[in-house]
């Protein structure tokens, strides 16, 4: 590594051959704008971008050149893996961070804008969804690219079960996860014995499976129309301004002026208290030998097997424990959104999910709660960008991948100490 | 020949607008203009923006809301519900709109109208039909355009008075617009004895439809109606009569846009294709002063781009002659009187339906544009 | 054979050596570097325009002769989607290179939603198409019923085959195809060996893109339309049929693609257009579960 003189020409050099490589890329879909059998010629804004390529290329070559630049050339080339193991008797700085991300959390609400709450009611939704894949894709080292299909499976468990049965929120919670964790062991069964991405597409299948027959099975599932889903009730007090069916609705009973934000205080709330549930069992899970099976039989099959790990079990435990937390999700889902129709579930929910338990940091919870945030957060925030709003985004998720391949957060264990008297 | 066909191309020295964002001026009112802005059905959501942007224009011209002028606010939802709910929340948190134009998917403006309905704000929409839109005792939705019930009893009597069908094929796209379409023809022939000898759904966004063309084929069918969009009407009806198929192709008002004959290959497929749609608003004298406005800033304003003016011109007058902008009175006062709009006298009923529905048979020439039968 | 079942089957094999040339792309790239490119429908789309255009340009000035026209737009389409391939690697998947397994996924999630994005901005978000270039068809009586072939779809089916063929040859017999498969093996002891194992992994790319564009003129001259959301759904079913034939290997995506295609046509011919794509992943459900290397894919040896 020479930290010799930055080198001027070669920096020309390859700005202008970059500039060549947009001309040709932007040059026909930028410069032609096609209208009906016509054509617009628009050059000007190919030169424009053509420019900015060219004096882009410039100045990133001019700064991998300089000693900063040439560290972080190095850093991209020697990516370190694994995990990595903190001292036996690490305390992490970081923990104060948690205390006051809860009272953060507990104090939010009364400050926040009803939009505000939507958008993190979203947030926590996609929390659980990313644990659940984390568990998954993560930890059992199972790619999963169809795990919308059980989040489906909640939100319809909901919208179905008021339907056909009369259950409400209460009831389906603990049976949508039910549910899930039985279409995941359903599905997982026979595929479980195939390897990496063959798991991945025939995961992907099902879930356009589930998609598909949902929007097809009209005299069931309401078809493309989609079904409404009942409000969540708080000990049978209802949230509307009118109560269905005479009951009572919650401000009357209080004898509070009605406030439509009451229905999200009360999702945000019980979300809140799941999530955190969830955050505690994933917690105590990695840190029990299922929990650690799941990591040895990501690392090495083989290995595992020949110390006698019934693996079919251990990724079926995964797979269903990962389900359930999905239909939790889709509970939560369909009760936020009041309505639920296929179009909710299509291959790019499935893949924004596999989006955040990647950038988040394979296994790590705080980073899959960060991108969970990060994800759903952004695409609200780009808003004012208009028309660039979802061109922004792609651009994000690929920044990030480069910037931090690993995800945001990288797992790490803490290691034991030797007991004296053992080998080591 | 081909040259013929690429009319000569031109050099447009179009100057790209910048970026900017408009300072917003305390004494504005805000209206949303709904719909999908981005993903798959963006030239909706153009038509949309277009129809709205000239309509805000003309509006504040003529002395705003109650004096007050109107500031659109361009609100993304992609034709999926889950963002339909965040962006009407935001319209109604964020930017704190006292109306909306939109959406356009019958499967967002659905779950968006409850939130409009909770924070008591009024919502017209151009172009969703489904009939539960505005079938869930919603007291500030409305729509500019019919509803599909009313649609497929136009298309199935007239399958069945002018073109006397005996072996009709309902095609869908298993969405929402287009299976209800789909759904209330089926009914409507059903009703008066006719049996459809085929009833399938295909899927959007594919373009190879061969199979089920031949299906038909094989169905000897001499009607073939479909519940759709252009993007897979074009190649539907293409495909149809490369595999020597005659059968007359009916569709709705999803495939209203001069992209329907780009989409079908040229002129000479989509001759013949008949559709119902409202009396064409480019027709309708009271709109030529607009039209021409449209077309001098080089834009035809087709498909939606008229209903979308209409409707905020609606809202507009609602609030006008409630003469607060108070969308609860405005409600009101739409529900008891008509409004003149660039598309003629509109009155609604107490759903928030229009009491007139206006649809008529159109049919495609070997020029590529449509006329009315 | 009655003519209806003749005919769902041109319309299997027309759809299913379209498919067919798409997988390529999927499976090289799976094959060299392990990874999922889900930008690569997104390829295909940019293509669709890019032959759009290059046909526009060529027919503005004055191009009629039908040969000359579709050869022109070939080389055009060819070599920009080429381009585009390369690039498209060059930023979103070379800093990867290193990483795990999962991180060039996301990127190609990025990458396929920008590709749309710029494209539905530069282009606007209107239907584009094409006029049709070849009218005509053939029509053959069989039994009481006939089956319609147009010139179009023969066409399709030549050049799908011609394509087919070159790049077998090029990967079987040339010194390129001989470093792309050494690459595959073992990327390691290729590069030992004095292969520049980046730069056939860029090749990759190019020659994915490459087959993919030659997909593009095919589809846009056939069904004569196209929007900036049009690589997803061809995407994922090129990226079935790849898996279906055992992804890694090339004639296993010629195969799977053709299987595919004309278990679609059959199935929604005798049974159902609703329940097609149900059953295609049912399809490919099955046959994993009975060989779960697919079809002409090698077993995977753990090694220990």
């Amino acid at each position: 590594m020479s930290s010799s003189a930055i080198d001027i020409k070669k920096s020309l050099l390859d700005a202008v051959l970059a500039g060549l490589l947009a001309l040709i890329v932007f040059g026909p879909i930028v410069g032609v704008v096609l209208s009906g059998y016509n054509f617009n010629l628009q050059f000007d804004r190919v030169g424009w971008l053509v420019g900015a390529v060219v004096i882009g290329r410039f100045c990133l070559s001019l700064f991998l050149q300089s000693p900063r630049g040439e560290r972080m050339l190095y850093r991209f080339e020697t990516a370190g893996s694994g995990v990595h193991v903190l001292p036996p008797d690490h305390k992490s700085r970081l923990l104060w961070i948690v205390p006051i991300l809860i009272v953060l959390a507990v104090i939010f609400p009364f400050f926040a804008s009803k939009y505000l709450l939507t958008v993190v009611i979203l947030g926590l939704i996609y929390v659980l969804l990313g644990l659940g894949l984390n568990i998954v894709v993560g930890l059992a080292g199972l790619l999963d690219l169809g795990f919308v299909a059980f989040y489906a499976i909640g939100a319809y468990g909901l919208a179905l079960g008021y339907q056909h049965l009369g259950l409400g929120f209460w009831s389906v919670l603990p049976l949508a996860a039910l549910m899930a964790a039985c279409a995941g062991m359903l599905l997982g069964f026979p595929v479980l014995r195939m390897h990496g991405d063959y798991l991945a597409i025939v995961t992907l299948g099902f879930g356009e499976i589930i998609r598909l027959v949902l929007n097809n099975w009209l005299s069931f599932t309401g078809g493309p129309n989609g079904m409404s889903v009942p409000s969540p009730t708080f000990l049978g007090l209802e949230f509307g301004r009118r109560a269905k069916d005479g009951g009572v609705p919650f401000h009357e009973f209080f004898g509070i002026a009605y406030n439509p934000n009451i229905k999200f205080l009360f999702i945000y709330v019980v979300l809140f208290l799941v999530v955190m549930l969830v955050l505690y069992i994933k917690h105590r899970l990695t840190r029990m030998p299922v929990g650690r099976a799941w990591e040895a039989l990501r690392e090495d099959e083989i290995a595992c097997r020949s110390m006698g790990l019934n693996h079919v079990l251990v990724k079926l435990s995964a797979f269903m424990i990962g389900a359930s937390t999905a239909g939790l999700a889709g509970v939560f889902f369909a009760s936020y959104q009041g309505f639920v129709n296929p179009s909710s579930f299509t291959f790019f929910e499935s893949a924004l999910i596999l989006a955040i338990v990647v950038l988040g940091g394979m296994g790590s919870t705080v980073g899959v709660v960060i991108a969970a945030f990060v994800l759903t957060v952004a695409p609200e925030l780009l808003r004012s960008f208009a028309d660039y709003r979802v061109l922004l985004f792609g651009v994000l998720m690929v920044l990030m991948m480069i910037w931090r391949p690993r995800g945001l957060i990288r797992i790490s264990r803490s290691g034991f100490t030797p007991r004296k008297g053992v080998a080591p | 020949m081909l040259q013929k066909i690429y009319k000569k191309g031109f050099l447009a020295l179009a100057v790209t607008s910048a970026l900017g964002l408009a300072p917003l001026a305390h004494a504005d009112v805000v209206i949303g203009v709904a719909g999908p802005h981005t993903g798959a059905n963006a030239s909706f959501g153009e038509q949309y923006w277009r129809g709205a942007s000239q309509a805000a224009e003309d509006i504040n011209a003529a002395g705003g809301l109650n004096g007050e002028k109107i500031k659109l606010v361009k609100a993304d939802d992609a034709c999926e519900p889950k963002q339909a709910v965040a962006v009407a929340n935001r319209l109604v948190d964020q930017d704190k709109a006292i109306g909306v134009v939109g959406h356009f998917c019958s499967s967002s403006t659905i779950p968006a109208s409850e939130v409009y309905d909770e924070a008591g704000i009024i919502a017209m929409t151009p172009g969703s039909t489904n009939p539960q839109v505005t079938e869930r005792g919603l007291s500030g939705m409305f729509r500019m355009c019919g509803r599909d019930d009313q649609q497929g009893i136009v298309a199935g009597d007239y399958i069945i008075d002018v073109l006397k069908a005996q072996k009709v094929v309902i095609l869908h796209d298993k969405d929402t617009y287009g299976q209800g379409l789909a759904d209330a023809t089926k009914a409507q022939l059903n009703k008066r004895g006719v049996k459809e000898v085929l009833y399938e759904g295909l899927t959007r966004g594919e373009k190879d439809f061969n199979a089920l063309v031949t299906k038909i084929r094989g169905a000897g069918a001499d009607v073939v109606y479909f519940g759709g969009l252009h993007p897979e009407a074009g190649p539907l009806v293409r495909q149809m009569r490369e595999q020597g198929l005659t059968a007359t192709f009916i569709s709705g008002d999803g495939i209203v846009t001069d992209e329907m004959v780009t989409t079908a290959g040229g002129p000479q497929y989509v001759k013949g294709t008949l559709m119902t749609f409202g009396a064409d608003p480019r027709k309708i004298p009271d709109g030529q002063a607009v039209i021409e406005k449209f077309r001098a800033n080089g834009f035809e304003p087709e498909g939606y781009t008229l209903y979308a003016y209409a409707s905020l011109q609606a809202l507009a007058a609602g609030f006008n002659g409630a003469g607060e902008n108070d969308p609860a009175k405005a409600a009101e006062w739409l529900k008891a009187n008509p409004v003149a709009t660039v598309m003629g006298k509109k009155e609604w009923d107490s759903k928030g339906d229009l009491k007139v529905s206006d649809y008529v048979m159109y049919e495609w020439d070997e020029q590529g544009k449509y006329h009315q039968k | 054979m009655d003519g209806i079942f003749l005919q769902q089957l041109i319309n299997g094999l027309t759809l299913g050596s379209v498919y067919g040339l798409i997988a390529i792309g999927y499976t090289m790239v799976y094959g060299i570097i392990g990874m999922i490119n889900f930008a690569h429908g997104e390829v295909y789309m940019i293509s669709a325009y890019l032959s759009a255009i290059a046909l526009a340009l060529l027919a503005f000035f004055g191009l009629e002769s039908f040969p000359l026209l579709i050869l022109g737009t070939l080389l055009f389409t060819v070599c920009v989607t080429g381009v585009y391939g390369w690039v498209i690697e060059r930023i979103a998947y070379k800093p990867l290179r290193n990483s795990t397994r999962l991180a060039p996924l996301i990127s190609a999630i990025g990458m396929s939603l920008i590709l749309q994005n710029y494209v539905q901005i530069s282009q606007g978000a209107r239907q584009q198409g094409i006029p049709t270039l070849l009218d005509g068809s053939f029509r053959f009586a069989i039994g009481d019923g006939f089956v319609q072939l147009t010139y179009t779809k023969v066409f399709i089916l030549v050049a799908a085959f011609a394509g087919m063929a070159a790049l077998t040859y090029i990967i079987q017999r040339t010194r390129l195809g001989r470093m792309c498969r050494a690459t595959q093996q073992d990327r390691k002891m290729a590069s030992i060996l004095g292969i520049n194992t980046d730069r056939v992994i860029s090749y990759v790319f190019v020659i994915g893109a490459a087959m993919a564009a030659l997909a593009g003129v095919l589809i846009t001259m056939n069904y004569g339309t196209f929007d900036f959301y049009a690589g997803f759904i061809i995407g994922i079913k090129a990226f079935t049929a790849a898996v279906l034939g055992g992804i890694g290997s090339l004639p296993g995506a010629m195969l799977g693609g053709i299987i595919l295609g004309v278990a679609e046509a059959q199935f929604s011919g005798m049974v159902n257009t609703d329940y097609k794509d149900v059953f295609s992943f049912s399809l490919l459900v099955l046959i994993l579960i009975f060989r779960p290397q697919g079809l002409l894919g090698r077993p995977q040896v753990a090694k220990v």
